[in-house]
């Protein structure tokens, strides 16, 4: 390497190393900050070509290698910057390839390995912008043109990226192999570099754009989609601002009515208990328990109803004296004429004037309380029927006597 | 086959308890579900089971949304459907300046749509902070969809999301957390404007772009 080479590219990273702040300053503002530099540096940056002046009037701004150099080190998304200029590279790269093979013909070999060295340099440089171009494209379509604020913005910014991906589809039409083929003929070094190394890139970037493109489409195609909604929600609201009154026509009337509107209302309520399944029989027992609770409070209720009801003592008593009499002139009837009669029939021939209900309790109550002999002439059982509502629960309908 | 869940109940089921007691399955609202019935063969079970019942399975939202719908028509079903559509053209109002002020607030340009996080506590400071929507979360608030009666910002905003979350347009994945994700509910909401807008020649968007159109000028 070039001693002067070096020193001169050492020198030159010093002096970026010196103003990196002001440089910095520069790529994030667009331009450099004049105040903070004196003369003498400011000369030293233009004359290193780091910075320029666009005209007299205009500040101070970043050379476009420092600027892309930068965005490429940062991964900053605001890059727009992508080669496609393959045309003119290629033409260089078929230039260089002439040269290499004339060096060899004549037998120059230190010449042609010059030329070979600078040949894969620029096939390298060539596939490694390519490469860039996808990566620059992937970015975006990433953060999903995230650098610009609003919808329309991003719709445009997507439409420069997809002129972009067809101005980079179309001059990668222009590497053509056949004819690089041709000009590295039968010389392995520059087949290795002009056919395997470029094509194999070619390959893989025209695939990657293919899905690029794709994905810009979708992404537009979003895009596209939540600028309508917003003007809709917009739309809608301005038309209601003006038309207070208004109500849609109702679309289901018609006969064939819109998917979007042909919803069933909900159907499913909760399933019923099954006191049959013994896997649940420690949940039911549960509730059943609280149930009861409930049941007790109810019953209390009740029974201070009747604690009221019930002052006249000595009434009641008399009375219960003659519902006593009553039952037991029944008893004896049925024994006497040992033909089967139920309390409630026995209660309609006579006219009782006892509530029914309590007429059936006085008559199991009685019976159950006469002495065990006696009881041992005749059965009583009762009529039942299954409740129509809680199943398993039975109601005593009436009772009915037996002669044993 | 599809697997059993804690309970014992297939997927099948699960998913056919889900669409009769009339919810809508998506991505967000009930992940395994969506990818379920993203099946085709799931699809069509779910259907012939719906079939015994007069109610198929339907899609919207471009296959975002699935839900219940009824597969014959009588006039019974057509009184149902009628009174549905009423209540929702009802609260479409209601919903689309929530979604503008959600979408205001959140100073983004485009609309809410299934996926979307919203934190409460951020909309909430920037709606005190601004006058403006202070104003309008007041009136959006009292509308009989939403039916608050608090004065609070605080108050008003959390019924909205309620409610918004009782008739499944918003979830709420962790209880602890008051951030909410949108549904495809969210984007059936537009579909259903879009439907309104092309049925009834109001040109919405157009209106909104004459709209806008006026006042760049001024800008």
């Amino acid at each position: 390497m070039n001693q002067h080479l070096q020193q001169a590219g050492l020198k030159l990273f010093k002096l970026l190393a010196r103003h990196g702040e002001s440089l910095m300053h520069a790529y994030v503002n667009g331009k450099l900050d004049e105040s903070k530099l004196d003369s003498k540096q400011i000369d030293a940056l233009l004359k290193a070509g780091v910075i320029w002046r666009p005209s007299a009037d205009e500040g101070l701004h970043l050379s476009s290698n420092l600027r892309s150099l930068l965005e490429e080190a940062l991964s900053d998304t605001r890059n727009r910057q992508i080669d496609s200029n393959v045309g003119s590279r290629l033409e260089t790269i078929k230039t260089l390839a002439a040269h290499y093979k004339e060096a060899l013909h004549i037998g120059d070999l230190a010449a042609a390995d010059v030329y070979l060295s600078d040949l894969s340099e620029h096939s390298y440089s060539l596939t490694e912008s390519l490469r860039h171009s996808s990566r620059v494209l992937w970015s975006r379509i990433n953060n999903e043109f995230g650098y610009v604020p609003s919808l329309s913005a991003k719709i445009r910014e997507n439409e420069l990226a997809q002129q972009q991906v067809s101005e980079l589809l179309n001059s990668l039409a222009l590497l053509n192999f056949d004819t690089l083929s041709q000009i590295a003929g039968d010389i392995r070094e520059l087949r290795r570099i002009l056919v395997l190394n470029l094509s194999q890139a070619v390959y893989d970037c025209t695939q990657e754009l293919a899905v690029v493109q794709t994905r810009l489409l979708t992404l537009l195609g979003r895009f596209r989609e939540l600028r309508g909604k917003s003007r809709l929600l917009k739309g809608l609201q301005l038309f209601h601002a003006q038309h207070p009154d208004f109500s849609p026509k109702d679309p289901t009337q018609q006969i064939d009515v819109a998917s979007l509107f042909n919803q069933a209302p909900a159907l499913l309520s909760k399933a019923s208990v099954d006191i049959h399944n013994s896997e649940h029989e420690h949940d039911l027992l549960l509730s059943l328990s609280q149930l009861k609770l409930q049941r007790h409070t109810k019953v209390s209720e009740t029974n201070t109803e009747h604690a009221v009801s019930l002052e006249g003592a000595e009434e009641f008593a008399l009375q219960e004296q003659k519902i006593k009499q009553d039952v037991e002139n029944y008893l004896l009837g049925v024994i006497e004429s040992a033909a089967g009669q139920t309390a409630l029939e026995y209660y309609q021939e006579q006219h009782l004037e006892w509530d029914a209900e309590a007429w059936l309790y006085q008559v199991w109550g009685s019976y159950h309380a006469l002495p065990e002999e006696q009881r041992d002439y005749f059965a009583l059982d009762p009529i039942e029927d299954p409740h129509p509502i809680f199943s398993g629960n039975r109601i005593v309908r009436d009772l009915q006597v037996w002669l044993r | 086959m599809s697997k059993l869940s804690a309970t014992g109940m297939s997927e099948t089921g699960r998913i056919l308890e889900a669409l009769l007691s009339g919810q809508f399955i998506c991505q967000v609202s009930d992940e395994d579900g969506f990818h379920f019935l993203a099946e085709e063969v799931n699809r069509e079970r779910i259907d012939s089971h719906l079939h015994v019942l007069n109610r198929r399975l339907a899609s919207a939202c471009e296959g975002e949304l699935y839900f219940c719908a009824y597969r014959e028509l009588g006039d019974n079903e057509h009184k149902v459907i009628s009174q549905q559509f009423s209540e929702i053209a009802g609260s479409l109002l209601p919903l689309t300046e929530w979604l503008i002020l959600s979408q205001e607030a959140q100073g983004q340009d485009s609309p809410i749509s299934a996926g979307v996080a919203l934190r409460l506590s951020e909309l909430q400071t920037v709606v005190e902070d601004t006058p403006a929507l202070r104003e309008q979360l007041a009136k959006i608030s009292q509308y009989k969809l939403f039916g608050s009666t608090s004065s609070q910002v605080d108050g008003q905003l959390k019924q909205v999301f309620k409610r918004l979350c009782e008739q499944g347009y918003l979830v709420r994945p962790n209880q602890e957390k008051q951030i909410y994700i949108a549904t495809a509910k969210v984007d059936y909401i537009f579909e259903v404007i879009s439907f309104i807008d092309e049925a009834e020649g109001l040109g919405l968007e157009q209106q909104a772009m004459d709209a806008i159109g006026q006042q760049e000028p001024l800008l």
